[in-house]
């Protein structure tokens, strides 16, 4: 029993000890803040003098990004507040976002700025965001130029509007230098066929089966397909892809008629899984495809067992990374990377994997809440953003120091100022903080002198990247860029489809719930199936697919498409 | 054991006279210490657990977060319609019990083997060793555990090769096992078990320091061997415990878990992997329908009590040790 | 049996060994040796993805030991300053709210397990009963905001006071505590404070380190109330959280916003990027070796406490 005490004893002597330490810790944590902010006051104040009072505000982003923090702890934000006297504290979404922003709703209480992501209608239909058009309208000459008739597409059903959504195309377009998405195939197949023109599915397969059957006894695979819950869509997009049509998500759009049509029960994608139907038949389609999750599926990308997909290429970056570093490290393993194709049923339909300009995401954006302290000074903040100068500032930095401007005023990096930009440099510069989420020009504009806006797409720093045989490829087939393979983008002012707002347990978003259960369902069975019974299989799929009420969800699209591109011609 | 004799007057609930109500508030006044070490975590449990149940009135709403109460459109029973209307409840509801059940018989019966077998381990070094590394899978998140059994699942993993090992496959006609449906219950049991058997099995181990070691001496005496000790004596000193548990469990028959069967869920073998928790997740909250998980959550509730007061009453009539 | 046992005298040697017993010892060890490779594999796995490059785990193939040893993945965790804190907070919430739950448990299971307790049965149910519902997100958001718990560190606290399968748990074991002891308590003219203080908690030792295991490790686990609650508080973030926080960035920065780390990557600078799977190995082992730690402490009184129960009154 004296035992015992002893331990009741220890255990609360424990908990003392431990409240006198929160205690003691108490006030250490107080002049750790304090800490932080007295040198940065100190030295605007003997730099330059700022316009205004310094305010800080609270922003949630509903996209995890970076850590917490505080803007002006970054080289940017401190120059951004030097010249508005507005610093943000930061706050990114850890758990599930709706959850959050239905705590912040149910209690009324928001940050300052709120970046929902896919939340949005959510905040919309609670009006937690304040209407910004006379604040755009007084404060707002840099938003004006830069979302300029895009506004109209901004607006909500009763004419106002109550976000800017992130990133609108500005001045010239540039495409990215790297397809977004393609028909990849490793070089070696390319290379052992003479870097034959690939266009069509059939010369896709046809090239894969070739090298296959001439190396029967190294265990290759033909294709792989990622379909691991929501990366669901990288195998039941391509149909989409293969007819000549750009990401719309769930409907292809007819540029003449703007009328949307789904595709996930159309001859298209009967072809697309019988083609790899076929494949399967043959030995060449991996079925562990359909039960991988996506760290199984990357490390098969980069087994160099694999020799071809189709994926986004945002979604394959970290194999394509890991396999290019190999192959800088030993050139003989060049032929195990992979290089897109833009691949299309038809030989003569042009491919559309270049995401079309003109495109502004409406479902996604950032708004000033109803708690805003101070409506001005954040609008007058994020206009001054969207200056020239704080674009670059943003994203290329500070001249002499994370870039260089050339006779011809073109700006690129050294070698150096690539190396010194690692991840904990992008933290400390601003660049990770501010390379998203905020009102910006998008990666394909350009500035006004002609630089692209996207580090990454400016031809001297993408050549920088390129090793020989990257060139070699390239040459043999005439282009500078892997984009130059595909076909240039056609404008598309509603685009994406993907993007446009649902409203909350409406029939559209079921609609989308049910496809997506369905077709998760029966894909694999028709692509696992024997030939024969390919079309039994379909037929029962068709008989699932027709419950769906497909015609309500292709004139709700159509409406929107027509909607937006009206606003947009205004 | 059987303390079930539980005078008339300790039920004030049934007393309707005035007299008994005199009595029983006189009970209640002798009992006052007993009073003062419960009745605050009554208000305590009211406050924190019986307040938040207005929340239960979304699931009559169309429920907007942003209004107040008075201004949500109540719209009667359609969540509940929507919900047992769709012709995949059925399906759902067998899942959800099948693997619930599943996880309940081999739960117990592994934890309470494993005990018995800790228990019959006379190295107390070699026992403390087996005993922590077996709980440690139960440190080890869904999410890497799932990937981890995915892995050793897969046509190049473990469980294929040594299939083809030892010749009962031919290489190239690997099982894909989270391909095949009927194999989900299996796998969803086995990875259970084999997550959380050392940690389920400490309650059991606990229970087993309250044997009277006399009794294990005069069964010696008696002459019963090891085997014979563990039926005769660990498993009736540790049988209350396992009872509770099991009444509580019972309740539980609707939870059978999310996390494993969404990660080792997918399109092929969904037939018997999806149960109650993700069809709400993918037709209430994933489209922001707080109601449908709210009705969701009423059903089970209901349905608990039923299982609960049956399991219990069970116990009861069996003369055991019961919940309540 | 125990009456049977008792009336007969005759004592054999206390450790039987027949050939039948002897088979038993050695098919439970093999079993037991079994089990742990099994349940160790898992743990194993992850320590060596933890120490493993986080580039090359990509190509998986990882089992037993790393490919290419580094501490990279720690560094990228720990070099978090709030890392420290939070923990410090882990710790804190862990040991306060364990001891307040235990004791708060205890005290009532006791009164519970008192036959002639009028308000026994009711009490019972009641707490029963909230097991199988639940009010809600966002009914329990209000009500804890509404109490002015929102950025304390006592909401990490007080909506756990009691644990009503602990609460059974502890229940079932004083029920199962010879009467005698009780009576003989009482007869001594022992209250019931001095009853519950010094002859039940005394007794439940076994079981009050259960229940503290497991409230335990719940309470290290526990992040969803620190997102809730007091996520623009940093100072009250645990390790938990912080640990899910590093998760999330790991997910986007080795995604396409990470243009500068493209270039860098692709011009054969060293990407020091880690992968979500890496850190989710990492942390897993940052997370569990804490509290792992702390069950050999609290074996003890599990495994060798078979004396315990046989304390007469």
């Amino acid at each position: 029993m004296g035992k015992s005490k002893r331990i009741w004893l220890l255990a609360l002597t424990a908990v003392v000890s431990l409240s006198v330490v929160t205690a003691c810790s108490g006030p250490n944590n107080a002049k750790k803040n304090t800490g932080t902010t007295e040198p940065t006051s100190a030295a605007a104040t003997t730099e330059t003098e700022p316009k205004q009072d310094k305010v800080t505000f609270k922003i949630f982003n509903g996209v995890a990004g970076s850590k917490d923090g505080n803007t002006n702890e970054t080289t940017i934000g401190k120059l951004l507040e030097d010249q508005t006297g507005v610093n943000f504290k930061l706050e990114f979404v850890v758990g599930d976002l709706n959850t959050k922003i239905g705590t912040m709703i149910a209690a009324n209480d928001y940050p300052d700025v709120l970046i929902p992501d896919a939340a949005i209608e959510e905040v919309l239909n609670a009006g937690a965001f304040i209407p910004l058009d006379e604040l755009i309208e007084k404060y707002g000459p840099n938003i004006q130029r830069v979302y300029g008739k895009s506004l109209n597409q901004m607006r909500s059903k009763d004419g106002k509007i109550y976000f800017l959504p992130i990133a609108a195309q500005v001045n010239d377009f540039i495409p990215e230098p790297e397809a977004g998405a393609g028909f990849w195939v490793q070089r070696r197949v390319l290379e052992e066929a003479g870097y034959p023109k690939i266009k069509t599915l059939d010369q896709y397969i046809e090239l894969i089966k070739n090298y296959r059957d001439k190396h029967k006894d190294e265990n290759l695979t033909g294709m792989v397909s990622l379909t691991h819950d929501w990366r669901f869509f990288a195998t039941s997009n391509p149909p989409m892809h293969l007819m000549g049509y750009p990401n719309d998500g769930n409907v292809t759009v007819d540029t003449n008629t703007w009328e949307a049509k789904t595709y996930a029960g159309a001859e298209s994608t009967k072809k697309w899984l019988k083609a790899l139907n076929d494949l399967n038949a043959a030995g060449l389609f991996d079925k562990a495809s359909f039960v991988d999750n996506y760290d199984q599926y990357i490390a098969k990308l980069t087994s160099h067992k694999v020799l071809g997909f189709f994926d986004y290429r945002w979604q394959v970056d970290n194999a394509l990374n890991v396999l290019k570093d190999a192959a800088r490290k030993d050139p003989s393993l060049d032929g195990f990377k992979y290089f897109p194709l833009p691949v299309t049923f038809e030989e003569g339909t042009p491919d559309a994997y270049l995401d079309p300009p003109g495109g502004l995401v409406t479902n996604r954006g950032i708004g000033i809440t109803v708690s805003a302290k101070d409506p001005v000074r954040i609008i007058q903040f994020f206009d001054n953003m969207l200056t020239e100068e704080n674009q670059t500032l943003m994203s290329w930095g500070i001249k002499g120091e994370t870039y260089e401007v050339n006779e011809q005023g073109r700006y690129y990096r050294t070698q150096e100022q690539i190396d010194k930009i690692d991840e904990p440099f992008r933290e400390s510069f601003g660049f990770k903080y501010f390379s998203w989420n905020w009102p910006m020009y998008n990666a394909t504009s350009t500035l006004a002198d002609g630089n692209a806006k996207n580090v990454a797409s400016q031809p001297e720093v993408f050549q920088m990247t390129l090793t020989d045989k990257d060139k070699a490829i390239l040459e043999k087939y005439g282009v500078q860029t892997y984009s130059q393979l595909f076909a240039e983008p056609v404008p598309r002012p509603y685009f994406p489809a993907w993007g446009f707002a649902k409203e909350q347990n409406s029939p559209e978003q079921l609609w989308e719930a049910s496809k997506d259960e369905m077709t998760k369902k029966y894909f694999p069975k028709l692509v696992l199936t024997t030939p024969d019974k390919f079309e039994a299989v379909w037929e029962e799929y068709m008989k699932e697919f027709g419950k769906l009420d497909t015609a309500g969800y292709e004139k709700w699209t159509t409406e929107q498409v027509k909607a937006k591109v009206e606003l947009a011609n205004q | 054991m059987d303390k079930n004799t539980v005078p008339a007057l300790s039920r004030p609930a049934a007393d309707k006279e005035p007299g008994r109500m005199r009595l029983f508030f006189k009970k209640l006044g002798q009992q006052r210490a007993l009073a003062v070490m419960s009745v605050p975590f009554l208000i305590w449990l009211f406050v924190f657990k019986y307040l938040p149940l207005w929340g239960w009135s979304i699931a009559f709403q169309d429920y907007k977060p942003a209004r107040k109460f008075m201004e949500q459109t109540w719209i009667g029973f359609e969540h509940f319609k929507f919900l047992f209307g769709d012709d995949r409840f059925l399906r759902v509801l067998r899942n959800t019990l099948a693997m619930s059940s599943i996880n309940l018989f081999f739960g117990f019966v592994t934890a309470i083997t494993l005990a018995l077998l800790l228990n019959e381990i006379r190295n107390i070094a070699f026992k403390r060793v087996v005993q922590t590394v077996s709980y440690l899978p139960h440190f080890i998140s869904w999410v890497v555990a799932a990937s981890i059994i995915q892995t050793t699942l897969s046509p190049d993993g473990t469980i294929n090769q040594l299939l083809v090992g030892l010749g009962f496959l031919d290489r190239g006609n690997e099982i894909l096992f989270l391909g095949i449906p009927e194999y989900f219950w299996t796998i969803f049991g086995a990875s259970s078990v084999w997550k959380d058997i050392g940690w389920n099995t400490i309650v059991y181990l606990a229970a087993m320091t309250t044997i009277d070691p006399t009794q294990y001496e005069a069964a010696e005496i008696d002459g019963a061997n090891r085997f014979k000790k563990m039926i005769y004596v660990t498993l009736p000193g540790i049988k209350s415990v396992v009872i509770v548990l099991l009444i509580m469990n019972i309740g539980y028959l609707l939870e059978s878990g999310f996390e494993p069967q969404y990660l080792l869920g997918n399109g092929m073998n969904v037939d018997y992997s999806e149960n109650i928790d993700i069809f709400v997740l993918k037709y209430g909250i994933a489209q922001s329908n707080f109601s449908l998980s709210i009705a969701a959550g009423m059903f089970k509730t209901v349905v608990s009590f039923i299982l609960l007061f049956m399991a219990n009453n069970a116990a009861k009539r069996m003369g055991e040790a019961r919940l309540y | 049996m125990e009456t049977a046992a008792v009336h007969k005298k005759k004592r054999k040697p206390p450790i039987s060994s027949s050939t039948g017993d002897r088979l038993f010892v050695i098919c439970n060890y093999c079993f037991m040796i079994a089990l742990m490779i099994v349940t160790l594999y898992p743990f194993v796995n992850v320590l060596a993805v933890s120490l493993n490059n986080a580039q090359d785990s990509i190509k998986g193939g990882i089992y037993l030991l790393p490919r290419e040893w580094t501490l990279a993945n720690y560094n990228y965790i720990l070099r978090e300053a709030t890392i420290f804190h939070a923990t410090f907070i882990s710790v804190l919430r862990t040991v306060i709210g364990t001891v307040v739950t235990v004791f708060c448990s205890a005290m009532l299971a006791y009164t519970l397990s008192r036959q002639d307790y009028v308000l026994r049965k009711f009490i019972t149910v009641a707490f029963i009963m909230t097991m199988y519902f639940n009010g809600g997100l966002i009914p329990n958001y209000l009500l804890i905001r509404d109490m002015g718990l929102v950025g304390s560190f006592w909401v990490y606290i007080l909506p756990g006071i009691i644990g009503v399968f602990n609460l059974i748990i502890i229940r079932s074991f004083i029920e199962n505590l010879p009467e005698s002891i009780i009576e003989s308590a009482k007869i001594d003219g022992a209250g019931d404070y001095r009853t519950f203080f010094s002859i039940i908690l005394p007794l439940t030792v076994p079981v009050l380190a259960t229940v503290a295991l497991f409230s335990g490790v719940f309470q290290w686990n526990s992040w969803f109330d620190v997102f809730l609650y007091n996520s623009s508080d940093a100072s009250l973030s645990t390790l938990q959280y912080e640990l899910q926080k590093i998760l999330q960035n790991s997910n986007t920065t080795t995604g396409t916003s990470s243009l500068d780390g493209m270039i860098q990557g692709a011009t054969g600078g060293q990407q020091n990027a880690v992968t979500p799977m890496s850190v989710r190995a990492t942390m897993t082992i940052v997370a569990s070796v804490p509290i792992i730690m702390v069950y050999p402490f609290l074996q003890k009184y599990f495994v060798k406490g078979m004396m315990v129960g046989g304390v007469k009154g």
